[in-house]
């Protein structure tokens, strides 16, 4: 059933895809059976046809072709601008997983953020959960983007505003405006790698006080798999995984998934687990694990739910702990420590040769994978070739430029024969605009160098084709030839007029 | 391969470590090597080189060093001495396999070929007598031990040896040069100089009780500012009587302690891995413990 509310757009679809995948269908899964839901924005239809199996849902949504589509499905729909929105109807649950931004259609007012969240707080029961995504100005997937938030090009862009919304940037200030809006929060995340579709959700206190090293090796193989083939700034893995390590992980996020009660609360509202994370997200199984305290200390995996081809058991486990084997190798190549570069080298092809660098933890002298369930790589160590030399690292081997080489060493430092190793890309893509004007400074720089050492050369050997020339000469007249018998004839004579020369002056003197 | 890298016998040591047969002619290595203990970015100052060509230095500091003066293609590896313990020490040598040792091997400060030392060898000569606990021997460079002069004065004082000619442009090369220094020093408790050196660091490394004492000489037209910059600079290597867990670790870092490569991955850094073509009888099965990264057990 739809029902126009005012402000609805007929023929307009959504640009972009719709709020949902496996994570976010957990978190709207524990929202309690018999509830009153309201889902406001665009949804993919597996969610909300889930929470309509538990609960009674109400759709909002501004494309009149959407809300057809979700009226064919059972749903009830409410279709308009959420300026219209009114409070007849109150509901215990109020879902935004898709934000504020698609909200509003493009008729009457554009409700800015706080706007847009005081209009879903007054549908909102007193005692009833909100459920909020909201988009951050400042994650790290802004950072790494090569086109402006800013610039207008499709048919939901009439407004861009990027950073100059009025959006809390910060998660303390996220916090205080609900607040303000009558809203108790009482959980706080951050969502990984984009507000539409995270795959990986973890707490701000876990970010703060939890197992941070493997969450921020977490965080990188996140944001590596959605960034794959995207062109960027930077490299997305290395902003995570630092923001991570270094206590700015909620703060860099490019997402915050926020739960809230209206005041007053009564308790016993939805709980958001500690670390959610969808490992299934790129081959697009179901799958969502947990990453939470074990009680006898320590951190622990677990699968929440199942899919099909997905064994609990190679998941079910303590966390690892410790650092990212690649950024660890990366910081012993920058700070030119080749006694650790050698000894992590030589652990990792002990312990865990065909993993690559990207999804090894370690910790002392433990060496663990990350994902079990990641294929080796019989070119792990290529590849760690090319993330240096394409990252446009600083290396302890400045003059070795064939990558072929640089492997060569690596596996000879971590003793293992490099005979029958795959070879790299002569010269590794950088799919970074940074590292790719890197890669072009370090090839001018290295094409300088070549020129010069040909000039160097080509010198040398004219000096040396001049000496060449005079050994020459003196070895045609100093061979057994007739000149070189009439020639040592001529010098002796030479000598002996000198001798007689010398006598006849000391007998003088 | 540059000439320099064939003086001491550095080359012929390396080629040994990584496990070549033919260790006489060792293969060209690709850029320069660190031949002596430097205060500066590795490279003598007259050394020529063709630019952007490899300099093999001895320690992260020089690296760092050699960095700030605008030298940027080096590689850290380690310096030869330490590659030859690191030799001896696989192959069996046990630092006290030799005679017990006794007294001082005591090193002049010694010119070269385009510079004379320039100081008093007798006043030298009494402050060494009247510092040192035992029998003395001097180890006179080439230089001042083809200097009839200069030798009959230490003679007079003490055994005195020489271990070689370093070479120069590939001829008359000792190739044994670092050997029979090594052999010398594991004969004496102390090594001593006038002035901080190589052989010093050697010394120290080979388990002697360093003193640099006397006084420091100076070669004709030297930069003086340098020679008293290293007395501030290390300071636990000066003296008659110095402590020698400081002066061992200094030493010891100094000559690349920690970093010597393993023999496979010193080939590849050398440029070594179509040895095969060069030296055909050259090992290239090594045991794991050949191919674990060197680290040198100094004689205590």
């Amino acid at each position: 059933m739809i029902r126009l509310i005012g402000g609805e757009m007929p023929d307009f679809t959504e640009v972009r895809p719709a709020a949902g995948g496996a994570l976010y269908r957990y978190v709207t899964g524990l929202v309690p059976a018999g509830s009153r839901v309201l889902v406001a924005g665009p949804h993919d239809g597996a969610l909300i046809g889930a929470l309509a199996g538990t609960t009674t849902v109400t759709c909002l949504i501004r494309s009149e072709l959407a809300a057809a589509e979700l009226s064919r499905h059972g749903a009830t729909v409410l279709c308009g601008t959420l300026a219209k929105l009114t409070d007849a109807a109150t509901y215990d649950v109020v879902i935004a997983l898709d934000g504020t931004g698609r909200l509003c259609s493009v008729e009457g007012p554009q409700l800015e953020w706080a706007e847009a969240v005081r209009a879903l707080t007054r549908v909102l029961r007193p005692g009833g959960t909100l459920l909020l995504a909201v988009e951050n100005q400042l994650g790290v997937h802004h950072l790494v983007e090569t086109g402006t938030p800013t610039g207008a090009e499709q048919d939901d862009e009439w407004g861009p505003l990027g950073e100059f919304d009025s959006t809390p940037g910060h998660p303390d200030r996220l916090a205080l405006a609900l607040t303000a809006e009558g809203l108790s929060v009482s959980g706080l995340a951050g969502a990984w790698p984009s507000l539409e579709q995270p795959s990986l959700v973890i707490a701000r206190e876990v970010l703060q006080d939890g197992p941070v090293p493997a969450l921020a090796a977490i965080t990188a193989r996140t944001v590596a798999t959605a960034y794959e083939k995207k062109p960027v700034l930077s490299d997305p893995r290395r902003l995570a995984s630092a923001a991570v390590r270094r206590g700015l992980g909620t703060e860099l996020a490019p997402a915050w998934l926020v739960v809230a009660e209206r005041l007053p609360r009564e308790g016993g509202g939805l709980r958001l687990p500690s670390v959610l994370i969808s490992p299934g997200h790129d081959t697009g199984h179901e799958a969502v694990l947990e990453i939470a305290e074990e009680p006898g200390g320590g951190w622990g995996r677990r699968v929440l739910r199942a899919a099909d081809g997905v064994d609990p058991a190679v998941w079910n486990g303590p966390l690892p702990t410790g650092r990212l084997l690649e950024e660890l190798l990366l910081d012993a190549c920058l700070r030119h420590d080749l006694p650790r570069l050698r000894r992590l080298l030589s652990g990792w092809a002990t312990a865990l040769p065909g993993v690559t660098a990207d999804n090894v933890l370690v910790e002392g002298d433990r060496y663990a994978r990350l994902d079990p369930t990641a294929p080796d790589r019989p070119d792990a160590l290529a590849r760690f070739v090319a993330v240096l030399l394409g990252g446009g690292y600083a290396h302890p081997w400045p003059t070795v430029t064939d990558p072929a080489r640089i492997t060569g060493i690596l596996a000879s430092a971590a003793g293992i024969g490099s005979a029958r190793l795959p070879a790299p890309d002569l010269i590794p893509a950088a799919h970074a605009r940074r590292e790719q004007e890197e890669l072009v400074r370090t090839l001018q720089r290295q094409l300088a160098g070549a020129e010069e050492r040909n000039r160097w050369y080509e010198r040398e050997i004219r000096r040396r084709e001049v000496e060449l020339g005079k050994a020459r000469v003196q070895i045609e007249t100093f061979s057994g030839s007739l000149s070189y018998r009439l020639s040592r004839l001529a010098i002796r004579a030479v000598r002996k007029i000198r001798k007689t020369l010398s006598k006849i002056r000391k007998g003088q003197s | 391969m540059h000439h320099t890298n064939h003086w001491y016998g550095h080359a012929h040591v390396l080629a040994e470590y990584c496990g070549l047969d033919d260790t006489a002619n060792p293969p060209r290595i690709d850029g320069v090597l660190q031949h002596g203990w430097n205060v500066g970015s590795g490279l003598g100052p007259r050394t020529r080189r063709a630019p952007g060509k490899t300099v093999y230095v001895w320690s992260e500091q020089v690296r760092r060093r050699a960095w700030s003066m605008g030298l940027r293609e080096t590689i850290v590896v380690g310096s030869p001495f330490l590659y030859l313990l690191a030799t001896q020490a696989r192959d069996g040598v046990h630092p006290d396999d030799g005679p017990p040792r006794e007294g001082t091997l005591w090193y002049p400060f010694h010119g070269w070929e385009k510079q004379s030392v320039e100081g008093d060898h007798e006043r030298l000569i009494e402050e060494i007598l009247a510092t040192e606990p035992g029998p003395v021997t001097f180890c006179l460079y080439w230089h001042e031990y083809g200097n009839p002069v200069i030798r009959a004065a230490y003679e007079r004082a003490g055994r005195v040896i020489c271990n070689g000619y370093r070479g120069n442009l590939r001829e008359q090369t000792e190739q044994k040069f670092l050997h029979n220094q090594l052999a010398e020093l594991r004969r004496h408790r102390r090594v001593a100089s006038n002035r901080l050196s190589s052989a010093v660091m050697y010394g120290t490394a080979a388990g002697c009780t360093p003193a640099v004492y006397g006084d420091p000489m100076y070669l004709a037209e030297e930069d003086v500012a340098t020679a008293q910059r290293i007395r501030r600079r290390w300071p636990e290597l000066h003296g008659a009587d110095v402590d020698l867990a400081a002066a061992r670790r200094t030493a010891l870092d100094e000559l690349g302690d920690g970093y010597l490569a393993s023999p496979a991955e010193l080939r590849t850094l050398l440029g070594w891995d179509d040895v095969a073509a060069i030296a055909p009888t050259a090992r290239t099965e090594m045991t794991p413990a050949e191919m674990a990264p060197a680290r040198v057990a100094v004689a205590a």
